[in-house]
């Protein structure tokens, strides 16, 4: 408990850098992630096991506080793709690439290209949630 | 009795070891597994068009159903024990970390084969 305090301390005392927000984004988006996949494996057993349900299940999902949930998600699932690729490329295939240069480097990189791969998936849900929302698509 | 120096720990690949390579390997894994999945059924199907029917005609094709085992696999394994991680950070106890880890085990365990259950199982209609 006492690392938690901490934690929460530091976080809210200390301005982080690069690889602190990483790390943060990370461990958020992963844990966001690992949320929706629990509920997500479950919604899909449901095929099996009480068919009749799985339709007014996925109607959740089209609920408007949902569809941007999932927008969000979407944000996540790309970042920790594209930083978990960058931990995995570095600790396995250059190790000695960890230095500061190049983790605030590979960071920024990181998070520039997420925003970049987010966006037609960000225009694409953006425009399927104005759609269903408030046109009337049905 | 004569104090001794603790004599170091040998070195050892131990599963906590394994766990750490492995959460690398399927990573390089899952980017194109997740991905590929959230760019079919997010943006290009979406969740309007997402029905029992749907899920009925997908998993009629064998290789679906295969990459759906696939992510179930790796993805909730590498989430489970990512979560793992995470808490191992803030719990340090001993007896605290074993019921942790058996805890998730089993939360690992019980979903998996529910997610197990419906991709061998199928669509019941």
């Amino acid at each position: 408990m006492q690392s938690l305090i901490n934690f929460t301390y530091a976080s809210t005392h200390y301005r982080p850098r690069e690889g602190m927000i990483a790390f943060l984004l990370h461990r958020i988006s992963g844990l966001a992630t690992l949320l929706f996949l629990s509920i997500h494996i479950v919604d899909t057993s449901l095929v099996y096991f009480y068919p009749q349900y799985y339709n007014d299940f996925i109607g959740l999902y089209r609920l408007p506080g949902f569809m941007l949930a999932e927008i969000a998600l979407m944000a996540g699932v790309i970042y920790h793709g594209l930083n978990g690729f960058r931990i995995a490329l570095f600790d396995l295939v250059l190790p000695s690439a960890w230095t500061i240069q190049r983790e605030r480097l590979s960071v920024r990189l990181t998070i520039l290209l997420a925003a970049i791969l987010w966006l037609p998936a960000g225009i694409i849900m953006g425009g399927n949630f104005i759609g269903y929302t408030f046109l009337g698509w049905h | 009795m004569p104090a001794r120096a603790p004599s170091p720990a040998p070195l050892r690949r131990s599963w906590l070891t394994v766990a750490w390579t492995l959460m690398r390997l399927s990573a390089i894994l899952l980017v194109p597994l997740v991905w590929g999945h959230v760019i079919i059924q997010d943006m290009l199907v979406g969740v309007h068009k997402i029905s029992l029917d749907y899920v009925a005609m997908r998993w009629a094709s064998l290789g679906w159903r295969a990459y759906d085992a696939a992510l179930l696999c790796f993805a909730f394994a590498h989430g489970s024990n990512g979560l793992r991680q995470v808490l191992e950070d803030y719990i340090h106890g001993q007896t605290a970390r074993r019921i942790l880890r058996v805890a998730l085990f089993l939360f690992w365990l019980s979903i998996t084969a529910l997610g197990a259950a419906a991709v061998i199982g199928g669509v019941r209609q």
